[in-house]
């Protein structure tokens, strides 16, 4: 009796396995059909809605942000312990290689700019700065400085948030709108640094310098735009 | 000088002239235009004196004692929009006329030198640079330059935006949030608002604020953690307690702090508690010690109750009765005593009487007769000889009794013979209790003898073991052979555990057997595993069965080695012939032992008729007279034959 009842019990069992992977099957379709469909209507409220741009900025600025808290990091930590002379020496006043860029230098002028402009400058100057980037963590190894090790990190952590600002600029290009002016990314065409130990750290700082100053002009031009895309008369 | 000389010298003549004038025309009006023109000449006079006093104070600047060329004394921007630049002519003090040093700047955006946009008018060697000329992100350099511009005293360079320093936060305030419960601490919310100067709004300028606050009147500043928003809460301050507060500003992700808003003070009065708190803790935690303390001292003063609680004893195994250390101490009399009251053993009290009733009726050994008390006391009492007759309980006697007649009996088949002993030593090693031996004794004896044989010897010698299992004794002489048979039986039977002397006096009691003509008995055990005695029924049985002409073969004339110990029954069967009290006409076999000494010695029964001759014995023939109280080892070899 036992050993029938068992048997009936497995047969059931087995019967109510296919009687369930027949309603798992008819619940996966069914979520798979409605999944589709979610999808689909976030993709047309995506479309149509509007705020997405502030959020997007937001977060463009937020990554700026921590862009420009980096390169200054960095160049703290260069300064530590630079060559009193070397600030002296330094190639002054020559240009960064991004100097040719026509970008506004003042408020007036920058709220003057058109933001689609605004975004282009702005995206323009952080993949020119690409290239230079790679040379920077390239050199920071054999840097002749006692802190190397940091500064080399911290170089590809630059990489790093500028392939993430640079992404998400793309997307905002798409949202915004491309503008009159094609800007270009600019080419950088110093190879090396230098030869001995002393001109390329000079060198190096002056990059960094560079680069500082340029995170710091992206950041201000993306807050200012996300201040122009939130409140269009207090800005 | 010249010029007010000069020009004091023209005032006089406008005055002479016109005095002259107002001489001419008439007296009221002439005054009036005197009084006017004085008036002026006084104002401007003061005019030309304020600037040469203002010069002069220039030029009356203190000078540092140290000569020093002019230099920048710092340049700064309030709103990244403009900025200013100062410089200090130093101990020149002939350069302390405006335009005396000039300023120019470059940028790298247009890198012609150009002068200074503004002087300021009103602050003197400032250099202002309005919107128009402040270009951020631009690299700036500044120069002092003589009015000539032939010489360079000093240059700057610099980043507008690192040379911001932001105006301090306006609106400054506090607001209470919360006091604690004890009245003693309060929490404040410090607000405030960015500087105006600064475009925070339009994301232009993105500040950081950081709060400073203190005690009044102590000396160091407690710095809070730089704070994005306008608002700042503090913690924790004391009530009655006066503080002061203050905040400033920076650009974020730049060093340059600007100058602190001004101090603002916070204080709070002490708030009487309406209820006493601590009263509550104490009384706890006195309430928590007190408690620990009184189980501290339950636990201390029952520590054997509560173990007993705790952890039961457990009962150790004890028969009823019997004290464990009579055991230890191995008091044997005491135990045997005790045993003996037990209710296991109870025939045996009558039945001591009967053993000794039997002794006394027993005539044919004197030896016997006299020793008997001291005989079976012996026997009972403990002896280290002795000891291996001490058999264990009852159920033993059974299994030894068909082994017993093997080691005398020589015809039987080695492997029995062989079996036979090892039967016996292996029942005899295990034998714990030393004390159990004793009632058996009697017990088989006592019931063999009340029954059936009144006549009979206490001893008889086994001659043959049947196959069945039983025992086929030899009858002694008419007094005590079955008895001696009886005994020897025992004591063979527990005298392998006692390895020299046990063998010594199993020798001895066959050395005895031997010597009398026995009768043949066959005891027949029926009741293996019943008590150690046969009852009634089966004695008369044995009686019954006995079949007579069943003479008992001496063994083989082997003599053993005196004090080689014997592990079985290897022994060879001894045959002692000659009463050991030869006058007697019914010479038993057997006699008793009536004690071992230390050297395994044995100690028989004195027969005092007799004279103690050792001899050694011959087979067939009579034992020489034996020291029946005494037997050594070597003489035990001499018996031997």
């Amino acid at each position: 009796m036992a050993k029938n009842s068992i048997k009936w019990d497995g047969v059931a069992r087995d019967q109510m396995n296919h009687r369930g992977t027949r309603t798992e099957r008819e619940m996966a379709q069914r979520f798979k059909g409605s999944n589709l469909f979610l999808t689909a209507l976030l993709c047309l409220v995506s479309r149509y809605h509007a705020a997405g741009l502030g959020d997007l900025l937001d977060r463009a600025s937020q990554l700026s942000d921590k862009l420009h808290s980096l390169s200054t990091s960095l160049t703290n930590e260069l300064d530590t312990h630079f060559p009193p002379m070397g600030k002296i020496l330094m190639p002054r006043p020559s240009m960064c290689h991004t100097a040719s860029l026509q970008t506004p230098h003042d408020k007036d002028q920058a709220l003057r700019v058109p933001e689609s402009e605004l975004l282009s400058l702005a995206r323009a100057l952080l993949l020119s700065w690409n290239d230079p980037l790679l040379l920077l963590s390239a050199e920071a190894p054999s840097l002749s400085h006692p802190h190397n090790g940091a500064i080399y990190s911290k170089t590809r952590e630059l990489q790093d948030q500028s392939n993430n600002l640079s992404s998400g600029l793309d997307r905002l290009v798409h949202k915004i709108g491309t503008s009159s002016k094609s800007l270009s990314p600019l080419p950088f065409k110093g190879g090396d640094l230098g030869g001995d130990k002393n001109s390329r750290l000079i060198n190096f700082y002056f990059l960094l310098s560079c680069f500082r100053r340029d995170s710091h002009k992206i950041d201000n031009f993306l807050k200012l735009l996300r201040c122009r895309a939130a409140k269009q008369d207090i800005c | 000088m010249t010029i007010i000389t000069s020009f004091a010298g023209v005032l006089a003549q406008i005055s002479e002239g016109a005095t002259h004038f107002a001489v001419d025309n008439s007296d009221k009006g002439v005054e009036n235009m005197a009084a006017s023109l004085f008036i002026i000449l006084i104002f401007l006079s003061c005019l030309f004196l304020g600037t040469g006093a203002a010069s002069d104070g220039g030029a009356a600047m203190p000078s540092e004692a140290l000569s020093q060329d002019p230099h920048f004394t710092g340049c700064l921007s309030r709103d990244l929009q403009t900025f200013r630049c100062w410089w200090n002519a130093g101990s020149f003090q002939n350069l302390t006329d405006p335009g005396a040093l000039r300023v120019f700047f470059a940028t790298s955006r247009s890198s012609e030198w150009r002068e200074c946009p503004e002087y300021s008018a009103s602050v003197p060697n400032e250099c202002y640079f309005n919107k128009s000329h402040t270009d951020i992100w631009t690299k700036y350099c500044i120069q002092l330059r003589s009015q000539a511009q032939n010489i360079t005293y000093s240059d700057l360079c610099f980043d507008v935006e690192n040379i911001v320093y932001p105006d301090p936060p306006i609106q400054f305030n506090w607001t209470f949030l919360s006091v604690s419960r004890s009245g003693l601490h309060f929490d404040i919310m410090v607000h405030w608002e960015p500087p105006p100067s600064a475009e925070v709004k339009s994301g232009w300028m993105t500040l950081v604020y950081e709060v400073q606050y203190r005690e009044t009147n102590t000396s160091r500043w407690i710095t809070l953690e730089q704070e994005k928003g306008t608002q700042q809460s503090i913690y924790s301050l004391h009530t009655g307690t006066e503080y002061e507060v203050r905040v400033r500003c920076k650009m974020r992700l730049f060093e340059n702090f600007g100058d602190f808003s001004e101090t603002i003070l916070v204080y709070i009065q002490p708030i009487p508690t309406k209820e006493s708190q601590f009263p509550v803790t104490r009384v706890l935690i006195f309430g928590a010690v007190g408690v620990g303390i009184l189980l501290l001292l339950i636990i201390f003063s029952q520590q054997q109750k509560l173990m007993v609680i705790l952890l039961p004893p457990v009962p150790a195994p004890k028969i009823k009765g019997i004290d464990p250390e009579l055991l230890k101490k191995g008091k044997l009399e005491e135990l045997s005593s005790i045993l003996s009251s037990h209710y296991m053993y109870q025939p045996e009290p009558y039945q001591e009487d009967d053993w000794v009733e039997f002794i006394e009726v027993d005539t044919g050994e004197p030896c016997e007769k006299q020793g008997a008390d001291s005989d079976t006391q012996r026997l009972l009492g403990s002896g280290p000889g002795l000891l291996g007759f001490k058999d264990d309980d009852s159920g033993r006697a059974s299994c030894y009794d068909p082994d017993f007649p093997d080691p005398e009996i020589p015809e039987l088949p080695l492997p029995k013979q062989g079996l036979g002993p090892a039967h016996l030593a292996t029942a005899s090693s295990t034998s714990p209790s030393p004390t159990a031996v004793n009632p058996v004794h009697p017990l088989i004896q006592t019931q063999l003898g009340t029954q059936t044989w009144v006549n009979m010897d206490f001893y008889a010698q086994v001659s043959d073991v049947t196959p069945s299992g039983g025992v086929v004794l030899s009858p002694g002489q008419q007094g005590g052979a079955p008895q001696e048979v009886e005994e020897e039986k025992k004591k063979e039977k527990e005298g392998e555990e006692d390895k020299e002397g046990e063998e010594r006096e199993k020798e001895e009691e066959r050395d005895k057997s031997k010597k009398k003509e026995v009768e043949k008995f066959q005891l027949v055990v029926v009741d293996p595993e019943g008590g150690a005695y046969t009852s009634e029924r089966d004695a008369r049985q044995i009686s019954a069965e006995f079949k007579p002409g069943q003479g008992y073969t001496p063994a083989p004339p082997q003599a053993p080695a005196p004090g080689v110990p014997m592990g079985g029954y290897q022994s060879p069967y001894l045959l002692i012939e000659g009463p050991p009290c030869p006058p007697l006409p019914p010479v038993s076999d057997y006699t008793v032992v009536q004690d071992v000494d230390a050297q395994h010695s044995l100690l028989l029964n004195p027969t005092p008729p007799e004279p103690q001759i050792p001899q050694p014995p011959t087979p067939a023939k009579p034992l020489p007279a034996m020291p029946v109280g005494y037997l050594s080892p070597d003489l035990l070899g001499n018996i031997t034959p």
